[in-house]
């Protein structure tokens, strides 16, 4: 006997994939993306980021000092795992189901962000390419900044769906949209 | 309605984001007298004023910090890196 | 009727008429107009009726400190009462209503509380209703709330949204009028970020209300093109309509949006208001000053309002407050009043100066009565007249609007909020803001600045000072040039002597001047005392307008300068703020987040009830049709578990992931029990216990390999232990190399329980699971048929063969529905958290209804886990002291009914046979207790004193909640296969 497992996503039932024209102000909630956790052993803090750093392909979300999310929306969990697993002094956790990778993007994205969290996303003192965990509709989600005008938060699988109706919510007054995208 | 912290690791942040454990106390030795262990579990100053405690950054980093501050006029002199090791340099 | 609009005077657009309701009445107004020029512009002088005597009463104001125009304002569930129609914003199709009176506003039953006024002084109610206390609840409260009391709330659901914001900035500037727009500008200038905030529905502040020109252009049109400018800014946010109601620690402030207020059909879209928590680095206070009302003999007649209110309606709403007008002043604000007015052409019949002289210029044609005062009103719905006196010589003038100037208070409550008191200043005879640091700074009138000038200079020099302290280049400012301006200088008058009826101080509270001197004689001297017992600055309006006053009139009574007599308490919030923004979004079902399992779908679908558990929802038990109660199916799912197999969701448990060479010392000295040598593929049940020597939480921790362990942790306290973890690890012992990270939402996790467990899970598994391959406790990695790698355990929360299966989330519920697939012929059922309490209970396992704080490992049975030889362990030192190995310690036993029908619930006390229920008699309690399917009789565990040594007596459980004795056998706390036979085949 072969079973044949389907995935299915915490939103499955909150969005359709049919019919929804993206607005200006938009948010995708990434299909299948890899997270990883990863840690730096004592002493190593330093050296693991240097590595991860150099890894193509992936992203890297500051958590903590010695912690980090590895995202990455092109490549499988499978080849972001051998992507990592050579890294010396570091431990990887694959948390690619257990958070979901929402992108909310658009010209009206920082006001509607301002409602959720608390932190200033100012591009001077939150710029492209800044990460960091924070409280998001009061959950703690890993929040980063991917470019003028777009946000990537990372949220416990659990939480998710109250984070998303929330931040649907929030941009209700900028036709915020929402669908599936696969990258 | 609100106040801040700010985390040596992750910038300012509303008090929401943090757990307070209460007076930043050194765990006594093992082997350390009753008197000692007994003080450690159960005696606290609560003073008014100055104070030093631990945070829980538990919605940020999960670090925890020690905030030295006035618990009357809520003046932050400082908040650091409980572990020495692993403070905002490394 | 009377229209008092002015000819052309105002800034409000006549190209566009408004249409509103007042008590159902229709009117006309214009866009621009607020609530109370609109009805003054109609000839609607009356607009209220007082607290207590219900008095009938004008707007004394133009603005937020009115205590007397109050109106509800909408209807049905989105009927707001209490809305100050000074600074309510018209719109087409306002429906406002009159409140505090009955059965009209014209006509009110209970102005007869009028009459009785010489009975109902200060403290009235304390005297009267001290005695008998019974009476309060039926017959005083209820009359009282009728008689006295302002709008009624809806007793609707709010339909409306509400939301919250932060903003952040270098600079908040509070206020918009010269010093707030000039501060603004300033700092925008200079590159800061900054964040304008007004109250007003209008940007401009006084600068909306003044005849003086500024910079060439009128005062209104020189706010205009500032605000242009500073719209023009990408630093800066303009914030109309939006009152800074408190500073918080931290230089947060917290501000209300009044989006939609002034909107007839709100969009559903935006929130009704929005709620501001504004993180600034620098705050001015720019919110300028109030004008003092004068306290005379009939100063709340409906049409006695301050001077600078008349100010406003004229200047910028283009509207007369009356047609003869007369003025009572102590200073340079009177005489431009009545310069404003003669300009509109409006007939000002005199000025009354308490003055013996002034330099004032007295426009033409208009009489001074120099060294005068106000000793009494005329007229009952509307002022007719007043009577003026001058050197013991009195005389009636006719008007039917008086114009009060009795100085200035600068507007300082936000400063105050957080424990510093304003500074009497004899200088200005007004108490000033105190200093809160650099961080927080007045300017203009606030500061008690005097001039339009003084406060555009101010405000650009202090932004600028606070710009270069954040590190912004400096941006000379041009400092316009008014013209036109007058002198507000005054003489402080605190009150008139010789009243011929009530002075009041506090219009909203009906507190009079007669009030205060009882308050005085009766020894409620300290002005925390006079306040509470006159209830002077206690309505909504807190007193904005006649706190002053009444500081002042005390003093005078005590022959004191009103520093030695100090203000009251100043506190959030600054106006009401209401309680749908505060609460924002969170309410109803988005009161707090949801936390849902991955097997969610999975039990919904096999017909599950959820409970909430924290914020988690999580399957209680699985109706099957003919069930007639939760109990039978519960009681099914019991015994189909025991006879065939059940599968249970249990993903909401903590999963922490733990690495490092550190690791295992780490885990031996968390847990109480040995972790060294736990081999790998294997699980051990652990116990960790706080520093005071009790069970601090539960749970099994295995080996994967050897620097590599997953610990799961009881639901309720995943948070707590993942944090305890963290703080020992950081702070206890940060040189030992050991890492870990919360995999909890990761996994999907499920039980397997019962006889046919391993025949189901072996057509699930590829891997051997037989019992010599996978063994009692143990733990690997699987291989799911099809390929999907999972995580197996061994082992058991009912007693019964069991596994663990975590899978990734998202293949949780297709891996849930495979087992129940395969297990279709086995008899499988889905089996919910109240089953598995049943099944936990009957097997003598704890929860945290037996972890509860006051238990031991050996309290509970489990002495033996505790492993003494370790060099340290979190709760090993205080374990050991006297108290917690006392022989008559409480311990867990278990209980069986003797008759079997009985039941008994947890929380019963147990008593001796024959013992009386006392404290001194008791001997333990129950912890759980669940009807047994297994047994067919209710079963407990309960912690008992010397409980192990007490088995086969019986013992009384006392019931007092539910009133209810039966009596019980004491036994040991497993009910079900205490040889573990089950467990381990
Ligand atoms: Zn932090």
């Amino acid at each position: 006997m072969s079973l044949t497992l389907f995935h299915r996503h915490v939103l499955e039932d909150y969005l359709s994939d049919f019919g929804t024209k993206a607005n200006p102000n938009h948010l995708a909630v990434i299909r299948r993306p890899a997270i990883f956790s990863v840690l730096a052993h004592r002493g190593h803090d330093a050296s693991v980021e240097n590595e991860l750093k150099s890894v193509e392909g992936i992203d890297v979300r500051d958590c903590a000092p010695g912690e980090w999310l590895v995202v990455s929306t092109s490549a499988g969990a499978a080849a972001i795992e051998n992507l990592l697993a050579d890294i010396a002094g570091a431990s990887i956790v694959d948390q690619s189901d257990g958070r979901a990778l929402l992108r909310v993007h658009g010209p009206n994205v920082r006001k509607i962000l301002a409602k959720c969290v608390a932190v200033d996303l100012h591009p001077d003192s939150f710029p492209i390419g800044t990460s960091a965990n924070m409280l998001c509709c009061h959950v703690a989600v890993n929040l980063a900044r991917t470019g003028a005008d777009t946000f990537e938060i990372a949220v416990p699988r659990s939480f998710c769906g109250s984070v998303f109706e929330e931040v649907m919510e929030m941009g209700r007054e900028f036709a915020l949209t929402a669908a599936f995208a696969d990258s | 309605m609100a106040s801040l912290i700010t985390c040596p690791h992750c910038g300012t942040r509303p008090k929401e984001e943090f757990s307070i454990r209460g007076t930043a106390l050194t765990r006594p030795h093992p082997a350390a007298s009753e008197e000692d262990w007994h003080r450690y579990v159960y005696l606290r100053d609560n003073p008014k004023g100055r104070y030093q405690e631990y945070w829980h950054h538990a919605a940020g980093c999960r670090r925890w910090l020690v905030v030295d501050r006035d618990n009357v006029t809520h003046d932050v002199f400082s908040v650091t890196d409980a572990a020495p090791a692993r403070g905002a340099s490394e | 009727m009377t229209s008092y609009r002015l000819a052309s005077a105002g800034s409000v657009n006549r190209g566009q008429p408004l249409t509103f309701t007042f008590d159902g009445k229709s009117y006309k107004g214009f866009e621009g107009d607020s609530l109370a020029s609109a009805l003054l512009a109609n000839d609607q002088m009356l607009m209220g009726r007082s607290f207590k005597y219900h008095r009938p009463r004008g707007p004394v104001t133009a603005g937020s400190s009115e205590p007397n125009a109050l109106m509800t304002i909408g209807s049905g569930a989105r009927a707001e009462p209490n809305v100050r129609a000074t600074v309510a914003e018209l719109y087409d199709g306002l429906a406002a209503v009159s409140q505090n009176r009955w059965p009209s506003l014209a006509f009110d039953v209970g102005a007869v509380n009028g009459l009785l006024s010489p009975m109902l002084g200060a403290g009235f109610y304390y005297k009267t209703f001290m005695w008998p206390a019974a009476l309060w609840e039926k017959l005083y409260e209820p009359v009282i709330r009728r008689a006295a009391g302002l709008g009624k709330l809806a007793m609707q659901a709010d339909p409306d949204r509400y939301e919250k914001s932060w903003a952040h900035c270098d600079l908040l500037v509070i206020g918009s009028g010269p010093a707030g727009l000039m501060a603004a500008l300033a700092a925008g200038r200079a590159g800061a970020r900054v964040i304008l905030a007004d109250e007003g529905f209008r940007l401009g502040g006084s600068l909306l209300s003044e005849s003086a020109s500024v910079g060439g252009v009128s005062a209104a049109d020189f706010a205009s093109a500032m605000i242009e400018e500073l719209e023009a800014l990408p630093n800066v946010t303009l914030m109309p309509r939006a009152t800074v109601f408190g500073w918080y620690d931290d230089m947060v402030f917290g501000a209300v949006e009044r989006v939609q207020k002034h909107v007839g059909t709100p969009s559903p879209d935006l929130p009704m208001e929005r709620l501001w928590r504004i993180a600034a680095r620098r705050a001015i206070l720019a919110t300028g000053s109030e004008e003092r009302p004068l306290v005379f003999g009939g100063n709340d007649k409906p049409g006695v309002m301050t001077a600078s209110a008349m100010r406003t309606y004229a200047n910028r709403y283009g509207v007369a407050a009356g047609g003869k007008v007369a003025i009572f002043t102590n200073g340079g604000s009177g005489y431009r009043t009545a310069a404003d007015l003669v300009a509109a052409g409006v007939d000002v019949t005199a000025i009354i100066d308490a003055r013996v002289q002034s330099a004032d210029a007295v426009p033409g044609g208009v009489r001074v009565i120099r060294n005068g005062g106000v000793v009494g009103t005329k007229g009952r719905k509307r002022l007719e007249a007043l009577i003026a006196e001058r050197s013991g010589f009195q005389e009636q003038i006719t008007c039917d609007a008086l114009a009060m100037a009795g100085g200035w208070s600068p507007i300082v409550h936000l400063m105050c909020q957080r424990g510093a008191k304003p500074v009497w200043s004899d200088e200005a005879q007004a108490f000033l803001a105190p200093d809160v640091g650099s961080a927080f700074i007045a300017v203009g009138s606030a500061a008690g600045a005097d001039t339009i000038s003084t406060c555009l200079k101010e405000g650009a020099t202090k932004a600028m000072m606070l710009a270069r302290d954040l590190g912004f280049a400096a941006y000379e400012m041009n400092i316009p040039e008014v013209e036109g301006e007058y002198d507000p200088a005054f003489a402080p008058v605190w009150y008139v002597p010789g009243a011929r009826d009530k002075a009041f101080v506090d219009f909203q509270n009906d507190v009079a001047v007669s009030d205060l001197g009882l308050a005085q004689r009766e020894g409620f001297r300290h002005i925390e005392h006079t306040k509470r017992y006159t209830t002077a600055g206690m309505a909504t309006d807190q007193g904005k307008l006649g706190n002053v006053a009444t500081i002042g009139i005390v003093a005078g009574m005590r022959g004191v300068s009103p520093a030695e007599i100090g203000t009251t308490t100043f506190r959030p919030f600054y106006t009401p703020v209401s309680f749908g923004a505060l609460a924002g979004t969170s309410r109803g079902e988005h009161a707090a987040p949801v936390r849902t399992s991955p097997l969610h779908d999975w039990a919904k679908k096999n017909g599950a009830t959820f409970v909430e558990a924290g914020v988690w929802h999580r399957s209680a038990w699985f109706s099957r049709e003919g069930e007639k109660g939760w109990r039978d199916s519960v009681d099914r799912e019991v015994q189909n578990v025991r006879r065939n197999a059940g599968l249970c969701d249990v993903s909401t448990l903590g999963k922490i992931e733990i690495f490092g060479k550190g690791a295992a010392e780490f885990l031996n000295r968390i847990y109480c029990n040995n972790f060294l040598k736990l081999p790998v593929g294997k699980a051990r049940y652990g116990l960790m216990l706080r520093e005071d020597g009790m069970i601090f939480d539960d749970g099994t921790t295995s080996r994967f390999s050897e620097h590599h362990y997953v610990m799961t942790t009881t639901t309720a306290y995943a948070a707590e232990v993942m944090a305890h973890l963290e703080f020992a690890s950081q702070t206890f012992w940060p040189d030992l190399d050991v890492r870990f990270v919360s995999v909890s939402d990761q996994w999907a996790q499920m039980s397997l329980a019962g006889p046919r467990a391993r025949t189901i899970m072996s057509r699930v598994v590829e891997d051997d699971i037989s019992d010599a391959a996978f063994p009692y406790l143990a733990a690997k990695t699987v291989t799911l048929r099809g390929g999907l790698k999972a995580r197996l355990f061994r082992i058991s929360f009912s007693g019964e063969l069991a596994y663990e299966l975590a899978v990734p989330a998202g293949y949780g519920e297709a891996v849930a529905d495979a087992i129940m697939e395969a297990g279709r012929d086995e008899g499988i059922c889905a089996y919910g958290v109240e089953a598995l309490n049943v099944l936990r209970i009957e097997k003598g396992f704890i929860t945290h209804s037996e972890i509860d704080g006051r238990t031991t490992p050996d309290d509970l049975g489990l002495g033996r886990m505790m492993a003494l030889q370790k060099p340290d362990f979190i709760g090993k030192r205080m374990s050991t002291r006297f108290g917690l190995t006392a022989a008559d310690r409480l311990q867990l036993v278990g209980l069986r009914p003797l008759e079997k029908l009985e039941e008994f619930s947890a929380g019963a006390h147990l008593l001796k046979e024959d013992a009386t229920p006392s404290m001194a008699n008791d001997q333990g309690w129950v912890s759980s207790t669940c009807h047994s399917p297994t047994l067919g009789h209710t079963i407990g565990l309960a912690m008992l004193r010397s409980g192990r040594e007490r088995y086969g007596e019986t013992i009384v459980v006392w019931d007092g909640l539910h009133g209810r004795e039966v009596l019980a056998q004491v036994c040991p706390p497993v009910f079900v296969d205490p040889e573990n036979r089950k467990l381990q085949g």
